[in-house]
């Protein structure tokens, strides 16, 4: 070959990688779910496969802010559905990441309980529909704190955590949150000067000698297993889901709502602006939204289903603590607040903060 | 020289058939990482003097708030978190390459005194670690140094760590897995400075200077200087860089440049910040390839220094 | 005396360096047969890990995606690198800085400077003109981009070893370029080129960072999926699925290493 053929060869190269690029675009029907790990039941994947004809591809992320970040890595146009919490809905809809949902097609928002009907971070549900909702809050192994005060003060008081080593969520606004909720100006604190103070305070903690990093929520339930921490944050369904899975490990192991409050949070699904097959999107949504379906996922993944319809059809472990709360640890909880324009920057730059020091 | 660097040359007539040839044969490589790593690096670091738009994607006006930023100056006044990370970089950069440094020496030595027909297995034992994932190895190290394992208990014995910790996560853990990446790179350029020692010299030297480090001093360490440099320059570059490492083994205390910078692509969400933070990490690179030319000429190694 | 007293220190530094070299994919691969899900301690042999591995269709996909992109953006690296490689030897005599500088400039360049500006100029490309978003080819291009040097390098230094005056006997032998290509260059490089290429596709195989930054959602490759199971939280499948990887590339390593020795041979 002279070097002239070559550069031909390579020409010849470059172009099949275009035709390859193309041609991966314009196969057959294929639904693409970007979720949260361990958070669907994979008889509902079949099960919808089977029904329409398709194959679902999933997706996972550990955290709203990855997740955000590869919808904007080209992912708006790349998955047909994703499931962010409450509080990043506004900003993927202000920043023009989601699209309207055609409401006629998806019949089954009937069996939405009414409180999830019109939530307040989008009123009218004219974006979002509810998956299932639940808590952030206090893991903790019972042999290392068999006196755990029903507090933050276990992760926050040096005196109360001693020499046990310790996570914090990797999601800033809830280590935030928590750290207000604390400092006694409730999780849902939303002012500068309450974030200046969690601020010090995370600092503060996270410069403790025990103190184990900033993780997500379900890596959080793995090191607690293996004991590279002894308390941490989690989410109440993955832990109910995982001490399902390894009922030995998890003997000790106990969940809490801390009395200063925590988060609340409802997971949505919303279609991507520029999802390739909205269509499809639309039919998985009221598919996930029919009695049977939502009662089988929620049995599956533990979490609270806001599916009225598919209530008669719940586990019985799905209608108590931890997955539903007391009226009591109820009314302590709230949604971690949605963040725009200056507020979300001063947050952002606080969050920098703390995680660089 | 005649020939300009972009190859749109070969259309000219008036250029000799060698030059013409020249052009063709490597036409296809310089076009291909001209289009897709300079220009792609010129368009980041176009995006450093953008302004961050309300969701972190970059938009005009072009200014330079985004090295402020950088610097520490925000909506809240002056905070010193970017420069804490920046040190943090450059003091790990420091740390690894000494030590990688303090072990690679004698290693390459040892490998160019020992038989000939051992070096190449020696050479091979060294780089095969280096072949495997740099995910799969971090996660080796978690699995080495978290709390219960063997390595954290005698650590605890010696009152290095707290009862139930673990050297993981932890900044120590972080230079371990630097140390670990990166020695491969140290030791083969220094060995190759080893082979081509002259012996007669450092005979010589053992003659005249009474003590062998004074030998060492005189007669080989100037000898293996280009190796160590280009060791060095394989060595701190990455290494200042680095992004897994810190993410797997740091634990949140460790955040490096790179995470930083990868942080503002992602969650944080600050094009231009994490466009800033890179440039930084591409003048120390260029700063870097500029210095091993400069110095390798001086040294008469020429190119051929690093291969 | 004091001379084997020294040698003998060095030898043991030699091991002890080894050790800790080998240590930690040691212990992948013992843990990858652990019983327990644990890294405090080893409750016994078993396979379990790897049988979970078999049904795992996510894991599968990702090994598919490593080959393609593995094998794609080898050959093309093979063929562009291999062009520089001559050029560069063919020519060199010339003033070449610029075109060492460039060729170096990957290589030194920190993965995450190099994910990060091909991501951004790829998701800018998509948005404002629809072509190259982050997909199987984004990662290919990027792949090959780091590849080239590597490639270049193996073949201009096997060029080096050569004796000058082959090139004149063979222009003497055979009349045209192309005719001195097929007799004559491609036989004596084609050791070196099937040492580059597996090297080409080692680094593709070994490569995280790049990867990542210019994947697009479908192309998750083993070391993104291994990434992301770490994150996720340590399961022990992860130790099983590393010791694979750590096999495959110990084979590849040895057969770059023996074309490479024969190409030396010869």
């Amino acid at each position: 070959m002279t070097p002239t053929t070559m550069t031909v060869a390579v020409a010849l190269a470059i172009g099949a990688i275009a035709c390859a690029g193309s041609a991966q675009a314009q196969q057959a029907e294929k639904l693409y779910l970007f979720n949260w790990t361990e958070y669907m039941d994979p008889e509902i994947i079949e099960a919808f496969e089977a029904e329409y004809d398709v194959e679902v591809v999933q997706s996972y992320f550990n955290s709203l802010p990855e997740m955000t970040a590869k919808l904007n890595a080209g992912g708006v146009s790349q998955y047909d559905i994703i499931v962010p919490s409450g509080y990043y809905v506004p900003r993927l809809i202000q920043s023009g990441l989601v699209q309207k949902l055609d409401k006629s097609k998806i019949p089954n928002l009937d069996n939405l309980m009414p409180e999830f009907a019109d939530p307040a971070f989008d009123p009218g549900a004219e974006y979002s529909v509810a998956y299932q909702w639940g808590i952030s809050g206090i893991v903790y192994d019972t042999e290392t704190f068999p006196d755990a005060p029903k507090s933050w003060s276990l992760l926050f008081d040096p005196e109360v955590t001693g020499n046990q080593p310790f996570s914090l969520m990797g999601d800033g606004q809830v280590s935030m949150g928590a750290a207000c909720a604390y400092l006694g100006a409730g999780y849902d604190c939303n002012d500068p000067e309450s974030w200046k103070a969690a601020a010090r305070l995370l600092l503060a903690t996270k410069h403790r000698n025990t103190f184990s990093g900033f993780t997500d929520g379900t890596p959080t339930l793995q090191q607690i297993q293996r004991g590279v921490i002894r308390a941490g944050l989690t989410y109440n369904g993955d832990y109910l889901q995982q001490k399902e899975e390894n009922p030995e490990a998890f003997e000790t192991i106990d969940f809490m709502v801390p009395e200063e409050g925590t988060e609340m949070w409802v997971d949505s699904m919303m279609i991507p602006a520029q999802a390739p097959h909205p269509e499809l999107a639309h039919e998985f949504i009221n598919f996930i939204l029919d009695a049977k379906i939502g009662a089988q996922l929620s049995n599956y993944i533990y979490y609270a289903s806001p599916n009225q319809a598919a209530v008669p059809e719940l586990d019985p472990v799905l209608t108590q603590p931890p997955v539903l709360p007391t009226d009591e640890d109820r009314a302590n909880l709230a949604f971690t607040p949605s963040l725009d324009g200056q507020n979300l920057q001063i947050f952002q730059q606080l969050w920098t903060e703390v995680q660089s020091r | 020289m005649a020939d300009s660097p972009y190859p749109l040359a070969p259309y000219s007539h008036s250029l000799s058939p060698d030059t013409r040839h020249l052009l063709w044969s490597v036409a296809p490589g310089v076009v291909w990482i001209v289009i897709f790593l300079v220009l792609p690096s010129l368009y980041l670091i176009s995006v450093a003097f953008m302004t961050n738009g309300p969701y972190g994607q970059p938009q005009m006006p072009l200014s330079l708030a985004s090295f402020r930023q950088l610097a520490g100056f925000g909506f809240l006044g002056w905070s010193p978190g970017n420069l804490y990370t920046l040190l943090r970089s450059l003091w790990q950069t420091l740390v690894a390459t000494g030590l990688v440094v303090l072990i690679a020496y004698p290693i390459a030595y040892h490998i160019s005194t020992c038989r000939r027909q051992w070096r190449a297995i020696m050479l091979l034992a060294v780089v095969v670690p280096s072949w495997t994932n740099q995910v799969i190895r971090a996660f080796g190290w978690m699995n080495l140094l978290s709390p219960g394992t063997p390595i954290s208990q005698v650590a605890q014995f010696f009152g290095f760590i707290g009862p139930n910790m673990g050297l993981y996560p932890s900044n120590f853990a972080v230079t371990l897995g630097l140390m670990y990446n990166f020695l491969p790179f140290m030791v083969l350029p220094l060995y190759a400075a080893f082979e081509k020692l002259d012996t007669g010299l450092v005979e010589a030297a053992r003659d005249l200077y009474a003590s062998p480090l004074r030998a060492f001093w005189h007669a080989v360490f100037p000898q293996t200087l280009p190796g160590l440099l280009a060791g060095t320059v394989l060595v701190s570059i990455p290494a200042f860089g680095m992004y897994v490492i810190p993410e797997l083994l740091g634990g949140g205390r460790a955040m490096m440049l790179g995470n930083l910078v990868a942080s503002q692509f992602s969650g944080g969400s600050n094009w231009p910040l994490g466009a800033a933070g890179a440039l930084i990490m591409l003048l120390a690179t260029l700063g870097g390839l500029y210095a091993m030319r400069k110095v390798g000429k001086r040294l008469g190694g020429g190119e051929e220094v690093v291969i | 005396m004091r001379r084997s007293a020294f040698r003998r220190s060095l030898t043991l530094f030699w091991w002890l360096m080894v050790a800790f070299l080998y240590l930690p994919l040691g212990v992948i691969v013992l843990y990858s047969f652990n019983a327990a899900n644990s890294a405090a301690y080893f409750a016994g042999f078993s396979l379990r890990w790897y049988e979970r591995l078999l049904g795992n269709d996510q894991l599968l996909t990702a090994l598919g995606n490593t080959l393609v992109l593995g094998v794609a953006s080898s050959v093309i690296a093979l063929v562009i690198g291999t062009l520089i490689g001559y050029g560069m030897y063919r020519h060199r005599r010339r003033k070449l800085g610029w075109l060492i500088a460039l060729i170096y400039l990957p290589i030194v360049m920190p993965d995450i400077v190099f994910g990060i500006s091909e991501m951004a100029f790829f998701i800018t490309l998509d948005r404002e003109f629809g072509v190259l978003g982050p997909s199987l080819a984004t990662m290919i291009i990027a792949h090959v981009t780091f590849q080239i040097p590597f490639v270049a390098l193996i073949v201009y230094s096997r060029f080096v070893g050569l004796d000058p005056t082959l090139f004149e006997a063979a222009k003497d032998l055979y009349a045209s370029p192309f005719q001195r290509a097929r007799h004559f260059l491609l036989p004596t490089l084609k050791p070196s080129l099937v040492a580059a290429f597996f090297l080409a596709f080692t680094l593709s195989v070994d490569d995280f960072v790049i990867s990542f930054f210019t994947a697009g959602p479908e192309n998750a490759t083993l070391p993104i999926y291994i990434w992301g199971a770490i994150r996720r939280g340590v399961s022990p499948e992860i130790n099983a699925i590393a010791t694979l990887m750590i096999l495959s590339v110990a084979i590849a390593a040895v057969i770059s290493l023996l074309f490479n020795k024969e190409s030396r041979r010869n």
